[in-house]
């Protein structure tokens, strides 16, 4: 039996929130992140804005000066979270099959809803409604026969959309053929250029285009990958409960920063914010990456395997200067920032007889009892020598 | 070059020598032995450059001279020969005639002068002992040292001349077993070497238990001379990590245990452990010390051992293979076993001078 997925996108999700409770802001344009006269970036832009060209993860600056009658508000992710929430609490009522992707969407899988709620459009348009009765904020909804497809659709017809995407293999390819190749999940900036200068442009040259020569351009895992998704096929299925894979944080510096002890210093600190979420959620993290962007936004980033995996504060550190000791200070930094990825909860590890500094379990010791103090005590109440609480 | 040999003593020398020979070299002439008659013998030498061996075997020798052959070509020749007595004639251009009875073989070689020379060095310090005694300390060690080639001087087995005393030492930074012995040596000769574990094994498979061991050593290279045999080997350079700094000064519990008994029981036991996550359980109660382990998905097992203990309870987790290999090597039929937490290390002791120290798993 052939499957049925939406994706729910909430339209301007944190912008749509704020003039949903501040009433004199609908119908202007309502940026939510940093404010213009400030360092840091747009974290949602409403429609009004977006038709000054203002996009999430534009400097505020920037957005600033496309639009400086735009109204500028700090996030507010509490009642955002709240919100969330309830959207979530609506879609549970159609399936339990979903897959919450991020504060504003979805996937659900509703093949075993239909026959309660009716077809996959009838289905999405009855959600569409419940949130906005319930909410009183729009979502766009794709209809398709997986997940990808889902995706793409829920962003055709933005906002307050319903796409629905032909449910036939040939149909399916059809519409997808005209839509431009970096519509597909993966295909990047740099995919694209590669692809462009094959006269690779849409899905549909995608389609068409030989494996061989494909592979040739970007590699034979990709090409394959990309084959499929332009046919229109993606077998994922929905994941529910899916395990934080990431943990990271970033700081944006009111004045571009030269400084490599003040740098250092910042980067201590978010290295122990990193540490305490990771404690938090009992994981050990086996790689950790810094992320520096310089003046004029360019910006690299470095990574390094953590062996044995880790979550104190002292194993964390030292991977984080090991790794800015490494990037020479060319220019002024801008923002900086340190994460974790490949995160397990770890069963069982063998304790070593050498180490320089503190040994490893100890040192996890040590770090949780600095967690439970700054819990009971309030985060300042306890620091080390090194950072500068943010 | 013109012998005569006898089979059996040509395969033992062979066998001596022929282990130190890199199977993936790319010098040809270091697939070869290296056969010189002189002084009334016949010496047999191999290296991988890091490494050299040399032997002799009683020969009759009727023309002095020298020639490379293959090595494993020439050992499998001997090996089936069909009688005791082997002629050896090798003519100017390497070709090597071998009769032997009714046999008889045409093997090329490589002329001798492409053969690198076996390193010659005054070593500045010197060392006397017995093989028997040699042997068992690295014995007991060599086991320890790390396979993991990230930090080579890990690899090695530490020798250390330090106060009128031997040193053995080898660790892969999970466990470390040691050996210390009473050695006379003058005291301008105290100091660190470091040997490969190829130089090691080596060692073990050609020491006797009888008769003594010279032990020349310069700034980076070692010589052993023992009965007929001469071992030159580089040796690992670096700084070996201060192993003294590891060893518990003092634990809270010390524990007598039966060793066959322990060896058997965490055998067992191990069974149900899984490759990847190897653990086994040592919970130590009053007079009772229970090894375990649980697998999820796969199962567990249990077993108790009678032990004579009064302390605090004790459960602490650890590689089975790292628990069972000292065990394996000692000949006590007791030892102890001495701990003080969950994640402190834990130290095995025999009534000899040795001592094992192993840090535990955490588990959870």
């Amino acid at each position: 039996m052939s499957r049925v997925f939406l994706h729910v996108d909430m339209d301007a999700f944190y912008a749509s929130v704020e003039q949903r409770d501040h009433p004199e802001l609908r119908g202007r344009p309502v940026v939510v992140g940093s404010p213009p006269n400030q360092r840091g970036v747009v974290s949602a832009a409403s429609y009004e804005a977006r038709t000054f060209g203002i996009h999430s993860a534009m400097p505020s600056v920037e957005a600033g000066k496309r639009c400086p009658h735009a109204v500028f508000l700090p996030v507010d992710m509490p009642r955002y979270k709240e919100a969330s929430e309830t959207i979530l609490r609506i879609l549970e009522r159609f399936t339990p099959l979903i897959e919450p992707l991020s504060i504003d969407e979805a996937f659900l899988d509703v093949t075993g809803a239909i026959r309660l709620f009716g077809e996959g459009p009838e289905i999405g348009r009855q959600i569409k409604e419940a949130i906005q009765a319930e909410t009183q904020l729009t979502a766009s909804v794709g209809v398709a026969s997986n997940k990808f497809l889902a995706k793409l659709a829920s962003d055709l017809e933005k906002p307050d959309g319903l796409t629905v995407v032909p449910r036939t293999p040939d149909k399916i390819r059809a519409f997808l053929a005209p839509l431009p190749a970096e519509r597909i999940w993966g295909v990047g900036k740099v995919t694209r250029l590669h692809l462009s200068k094959a006269g690779i442009v849409t899905i549909g040259d995608i389609q068409r285009v030989r494996l061989d020569t494909l592979a040739s351009l970007v590699g034979r895992h990709s090409a394959h990958h990309l084959k499929q998704l332009a046919m229109g096929e993606d077998a994922r299925e929905i994941e529910m409960n899916v395990e934080e894979q990431s943990i990271s944080r970033e700081f944006t510096f009111m004045e571009d920063c030269a400084d490599r002890e003040e740098l250092e210093a910042i980067l201590c600190d978010l290295v122990d914010d990193v540490g305490r979420r990771l404690r938090r959620v009992e994981k050990y993290a086996s790689t950790a990456h810094i992320k520096v962007r310089w003046t004029g936004f360019e910006t690299i980033t470095r990574q390094m395997k953590l062996d044995p995996p880790c979550c104190d504060d002292f194993q964390l550190r030292k991977a984080a200067m090991e790794l800015f000791g490494k990037v020479e200070l060319t220019k002024p930094v801008r923002l900086i920032g340190f994460g974790v990825t490949q995160l397990h909860r770890k069963v069982e590890q063998q304790l070593l007889l050498f180490h320089d500094g503190v040994p490893p379990e100890r040192a996890e010791k040590l770090s949780r009892t600095v967690d439970q103090i700054r819990s009971t005590f309030g985060p300042d109440s306890i620091h080390s020598g090194r950072g500068r609480r943010l | 070059m013109k012998l005569k040999v006898d089979k059996t003593a040509m395969m033992e020398g062979l066998t001596k020598v022929l282990s130190i020979i890199n199977p993936r070299t790319t010098l040809p002439v270091l697939s070869n032995v290296l056969l010189e008659a002189k002084d009334n013998k016949l010496w047999l030498s191999a290296t991988d450059l890091e490494v050299s061996v040399q032997t002799t075997v009683d020969a009759e020798i009727d023309t002095e001279g020298d020639t490379t052959l293959p090595a494993k070509r020439i050992s499998s020749i001997f090996r089936e020969l069909p009688s005791q007595e082997v002629e050896i004639d090798v003519d100017e251009h390497n070709s090597a005639a071998i009769q032997c009875g009714f046999s008889f073989f045409k093997v090329v070689g490589i002329s001798g002068e492409d053969f690198p020379p076996l390193p010659r060095f005054e070593g500045s310090r010197n060392y006397t002992l017995e093989q028997g005694v040699f042997k068992e300390m690295l014995q007991k060690t060599s086991y320890a040292s790390s396979a993991d080639e990230t930090r080579p001087i890990l690899n090695g087995v530490l020798l250390s001349f330090k106060g009128e005393k031997l040193v053995v030492v080898a660790t892969d930074g999970r466990r470390l077993a040691l050996v210390e012995q009473e050695v006379e040596f003058p005291a301008d000769a105290e100091g660190d070497l470091v040997l490969p574990s190829k130089t090691v094994s080596e060692l073990l498979k050609t020491l006797h238990d009888e008769g003594q061991i010279k032990i020349h050593a310069s700034e980076n290279q070692v010589a052993f001379e023992f009965g007929d045999m001469l071992i030159v080997s580089k040796l690992i350079e670096g700084t070996y990590p201060n192993f003294r700094q590891v060893i518990p000064s003092q634990c809270e519990e010390r524990i007598a245990v039966e060793r066959e008994g322990l060896l058997n029981a965490v055998k067992r036991v191990s069974l149900m452990a899984n490759d990847q996550t190897s653990t086994v359980k040592l919970g130590f109660g009053k007079n009772r010390l229970q090894i375990s382990t649980e697998t999820p998905d796969v199962g567990e097992a249990r077993e108790s051992l009678p032990i004579k203990y009064e302390g605090k309870e004790i459960a602490v987790s650890f590689n089975p293979e790292f628990m069972m290999a000292p065990l394996r090597f000692l000949e006590s039929d007791e030892i102890y076993v001495e701990l003080t937490d969950d994640l402190s290390p834990g130290v095995i002791k025999s009534n000899v001078p040795f001592l094992y120290v192993l840090m535990p798993m955490r588990v959870g």
